[in-house]
């Protein structure tokens, strides 16, 4: 089953009023920092460009989270805004140009953290789930 | 933070290329998509399809990502913007009369906030100076009299309410030996004067106690700028030796630049910083005798300390003086007041008026901005109807509404600032010559914040209304053919006739307040000045007394002066006289008996005194109307002799002859010789020009009673001007060292005097003119617009038969309707405010009735005028044309 990671936008194919924020069905809603998490740890191994990054958390989580390019690439700007992460223009596999991401410093630093607080977050709420 | 405003710069200034980065990267995104899924077996087409549906809408992610860099506030507003220009750009006219209309209010306003600010608002260029007050006495005749300076010592040693006090009295002062001889204005001042303003030489020192001694007192004080110009910013000034009136003088301090002079009220006016030179004023003679009055006061209270205590402190010492002296106590009182209101005080109303006639162009052309944006909305229905269809969010429709009528309006203050600056120049130079502190004037900050704000907030009212009304309409409604909103509009009309009449109303009482100062100017131009000033050429000497100590030195130079100016060429008659009409005077108090009459109990004879030769009434112009005028040979030693004028003539002697009467100035005559005889009746001349009536005056001969510092008046036959080199050296050649100062003519003098109602009717008669513009140009629009509408309706009515002239009467008779109840209401707003301007006025009621009647007809025809173009384009309609429309 795949659960498209739907956070800001959907494709306005189907109604003439501009709304938001209405996932279609099937779909997880997860909070922005948490995306922010999962990006920064999958540029970890080394820099990687934008569809790279989305195939390989597709990959990873086993085909559960599965980023549209709605989320994906404003979540990436934002990043870069933050200076977690920096571009480079490169070549890709099939010699075309692409945008590459690449961890920095205070990124590495935002990503312990980040980790730390996650884990923290799963462990607190798994024993609310098991004991109240 | 550091890299995000980094980040956010690039975005904002590398903007086409961060759009190009962003596309490429989706489209490549797009493409490994694409490539994936044919990989995975499907052919191509199929393949871009499902990856064009899983990408959604490309403008959007773009939109996202624009979010995401957070500029999207600012690129939003520059789109506006840009968008704004350009449908500026589309609307020519439109634009450029709105844009026009803001301008020319805002910069009409804008100049005249300066002068108010420059000269009402700011601060006196002393410390503190709302603690700086003037005294003067006062009592029911004399409203405000000079000081006595034995009094004035006894103020000083004796108050308890004033910090410090100084007095101050006018005394020019001649340059020699330092270039061109030259007359300096100066003041002799007591010690602590500048203490008193709270002002510091920038070098040496002011004057102490000592220096009030007789005998001592040699030393001046000198501005900056004669310290730069004369003596060429010499550092070693202070102890330098200098000649003035011919006597040697020690400098020993500079003043710096901006030191003003706080306004005097007797002799001639200086002003802001004209004083070059001060020097001490030394107390001497009898200290019992407290005749004489010619000093002013000025004084600073002490903390805590209100004006009324002053007051009363002041007139408790006035009683214990009187007391002691008594004498002339009787009946006088101690007048203080704030030295901010004797400085501007005279000019507030007419420059409030001012500011009520500026803030109504402003108000009319908010208007007439209300008005036309009103118009361009509804004429944009159809457009925004459609974008809001198109799912363009509300807020941001609206927000670009908002966004076109700031830019107008921005632009039109920014222009109004333009010409803000320009006027403020042009208002300067043509302002009354004595007007005070007009070098304070200039734009300033508190103006450009009002220019700021005021422009501002007409964009932001007067176009949010409209756009708040335009981006509710239902899409439907406004899409719907033919309709122009029909409810909506008609709510609409009825506000912008209202906003029509209020402008024709408002532009009535702006025009009857210029009718009004048209006839006062008019009137005080007319009026007989009892002298002739065409022609005339005048100058002022002061003779040093060191060189001129007998009366006989000074006799002698006159007699020689103007003799020798009547054989100039050109020259008619040449006189010298102790001052020229409409310049100022001096007063002579109960100092005189007239033979055979007692004054009224408690009252005193008193009249004007001058000094003339025999050639200065004819050079003047001033008629002799009996008996003669002097002669050389009323000289000392031959009987006293004097010319009176016909006001004193009436007072004094009513119907009788009055050329032989005598009059003395002994308190008690015995001899022939205390008697003067009255040998000449002279024609009236008034203080100013708007005076009720003349005073009673009397003239010495200038050769029997001498003053050193005189008027001199040439008539000439032909252009004066050509005669001022002729007396320069006809002075020099006497006496090389005497500077001959003020040389003008006399008509320059005569008009200087009528400057003030000048300015005021040039400046309401502008606005009034502006204000009809406007106010045109709003009827213009409103008829032009509902003819616009009834297109179809005259169509058809000219299919029904109807002819042109019909067509033309209707929408004249739709025009009266704006303009008839607007100039009613303007009349009565006109009378009711009538009292405002009764100062200003002369020789006019403030209910005139000419001026409200050629106001009233003159509004109508301006109006009429404005409609008559749509009214023709209203009688021209092609009933195909607009039923095709339709």
């Amino acid at each position: 089953m795949r659960f498209p990671l739907a956070l800001l936008q959907q494709p306005r194919l189907y109604s003439c009023r501009s709304e938001r924020g209405t996932p279609l069905t099937g779909s997880i809603d997860l909070p922005q920092g948490t995306l922010d998490l999962i990006l920064l740890r999958t540029l970890l191994p080394g820099p990687q460009h934008g569809w790279a990054i989305s195939e390989r958390v597709q990959q990873v989580s086993s085909e559960v989270l599965s980023i549209q390019q709605g989320s994906l690439y404003p979540a990436l700007h934002r990043l870069e805004r933050r200076g977690w992460i920096k571009a480079k223009w490169g070549t890709s596999d099939n010699n075309r140009r692409a945008k590459y991401y690449e961890l920095t410093r205070v990124g590495r630093q935002q990503l312990d953290r980040e980790t730390e607080a996650w884990r923290k977050l799963a462990i607190a709420v798994e024993q609310v789930l098991e004991g109240a | 933070m550091l890299n995000d405003f980094r980040y956010r710069m690039r975005a904002l200034l590398k903007h086409k290329r961060v759009e190009d980065e962003l596309d490429e990267e989706l489209r490549f995104h797009f493409d490994q998509q694409v490539a994936k899924y044919m990989r995975s077996g499907m052919k191509e087409e199929e393949a871009k399809r499902t990856a064009r549906i899983a990408f959604g809408g490309h403008e959007q992610v773009k939109e996202d990502c624009r979010e995401a860099r957070g500029t999207s506030f600012i690129e939003l507003t520059l789109d506006d913007a840009k968008y704004a220009l350009r449908q500026i750009w589309a609307n020519p006219t439109f634009s450029l009369v709105l844009i026009a209309t803001l301008a020319l209010s805002i910069g009409a306003n804008s100049a005249i906030f300066s002068v108010i600010d420059g000269v009402l608002l700011k601060r006196l260029p002393y410390a503190q100076p709302e603690r700086l007050v003037r005294i003067f006495l006062h009592n029911s005749a004399y409203p405000k009299f000079p000081l006595n300076p034995w009094d004035f010592l006894d103020f000083r040693a004796r108050n308890r309410s004033f910090e410090s006090m100084a007095a101050f009295t006018r005394n020019d002062m001649q340059l020699s030996n330092e270039g061109e001889p030259v007359r300096l204005n100066g003041f002799r001042v007591t010690s602590g004067y500048f203490r008193v303003l709270g002002l510091h030489p920038q070098m040496g020192r002011e004057f102490d106690f000592q220096a009030e001694l007789p005998g001592n007192g040699q030393e001046v004080v000198i501005s900056d700028r004669l310290w730069r110009t004369r003596f060429g910013g010499d550092r070693n000034i202070v102890g330098r030796k200098v000649t003035l009136n011919m006597q040697p003088f020690t400098i020993v301090g500079v003043m710096p630049p901006g030191t003003e002079h706080p306004g005097n009220d007797y002799h001639a006016l200086a002003y802001g910083e004209d004083v070059d030179v001060w020097r001490p004023f030394t107390f001497q003679g009898n200290s019992n005798q407290r005749g004489s009055h010619f000093i002013e006061g000025i004084a600073r209270l002490k903390p805590g300390v209100s004006i009324e205590q002053a007051r009363g402190d002041m007139n408790a010492m006035m009683r214990q003086i009187a007391k002691q002296y008594s004498n002339d106590g009787e009946g006088w009182s101690v007048l203080v007041v704030p030295l901010s209101s004797e400085v501007v005080g005279s000019t507030r109303p007419m420059l409030l008026v001012l500011f009520g006639a500026v803030g109504i162009v402003l108000l009319i052309a908010c208007a007439n901005a209300a008005n036309l944006l009103l118009a361009r909305a509804s004429a944009r229905q159809r457009e925004i109807a459609v974008r809001l269809a198109m799912g363009a969010p509300r807020l941001r429709v609206l927000r670009q509404l908002l966004t076109e009528s700031l830019v107008i309006s921005i632009v039109g203050g920014a222009l109004g600032l333009a010409l803000a600056y320009g006027g403020v120049r042009a208002l300067v130079m043509l302002l009354p010559a004595d007007f005070p502190r007009a070098h304070d004037i200039h734009v300033s900050g508190p103006v450009l914040a009002f220019t700021l704000v005021v422009s501002l907030l007409t964009g932001i009212v007067f176009g949010l209304a409209p756009a708040l009304q335009a981006s509710r309409t239902d899409p439907k409604q406004g899409l719907q053919q033919g309709s122009r909103g029909a409810t909506a509009s008609r709510r609409q009309n009825r506000l912008r006739s209202a906003l029509v009449v209020a402008e024709v109303s408002l532009a009535c009482v702006l025009l009857i307040g210029a009718g009004l100062m048209l006839r006062t100017f008019l009137n005080l131009l007319h009026l007989d000045p009892g002298f002739r000033e065409d022609h005339v050429l005048t100058a002022t000497l002061s003779l040093p007394l060191a060189r001129y100590q007998s009366g006989a030195q000074t006799v002698q130079f006159y007699k020689r002066l103007t003799a020798d100016l009547e054989q100039l060429p050109g020259v008619q008659s040449a006189g010298a006289g102790s001052d020229l009409p409409w310049t100022g005077y001096d007063e002579n108090l109960g100092g005189f008996t007239i033979e055979g009459k007692k004054p009224a109990p408690g009252a005193e004879f008193h009249a004007r005194y001058h000094r003339a030769t025999p050639g200065f009434f004819d050079a003047m112009g001033i008629p002799l109307l009996e008996g003669r005028s002097f002669t050389e040979g009323d000289k000392y030693g031959a009987p006293s002799v004097l010319i009176i004028n016909h006001a004193m003539a009436a007072r004094y002697w009513p119907g009788e002859d009055v050329i032989g009467k005598r009059i003395s100035f002994d308190d008690n005559p015995k001899k022939d010789e205390d008697w003067t005889t009255v040998i000449g009746v002279v024609g009236d001349v008034k203080d100013q020009p708007e005076s009720v009536s003349a005073a009673p005056a009397f003239w010495w001969s200038e050769y029997q009673v001498s003053n050193t510092d005189m008027s001199i008046a040439i008539r000439t036959k032909s252009d004066p001007r050509q005669a001022a080199d002729a007396l320069r050296s006809t002075v020099h050649q006497i006496d090389p060292e005497l500077a001959v100062a003020d040389v003008k003519l006399m008509d320059q003098v005569a008009g200087a005097s009528l400057s003030t109602p000048r300015f005021t009717f040039v400046l309401v008669g502008l606005f009034a003119a502006l204000a009809v513009l406007l106010a045109g140009i709003g009827a213009y629009g409103v008829i032009a617009y509902t003819v616009t509408q009834r297109t179809s309706e005259f169509g058809l009515r000219v299919a029904l038969g109807a002819q042109r002239r019909d067509l033309l009467r209707m929408v004249l008779v739709q025009a009266a309707r704006l303009v008839i109840p607007g100039t009613l209401l303007g009349l009565v707003l006109a009378l009711s405010l009538g009292r405002v301007v009764q100062t200003l006025i002369y020789g006019v009621g403030a209910a005139d009735p000419l001026v409200f009647a050629s106001v009233v007809l003159l509004v109508p025809a301006v109006a009429l005028l404005a409609a008559w173009i749509p009214a023709r384009r209203a009688a021209r309609s092609d009933p195909m044309e607009a039923l095709r429309n339709e």
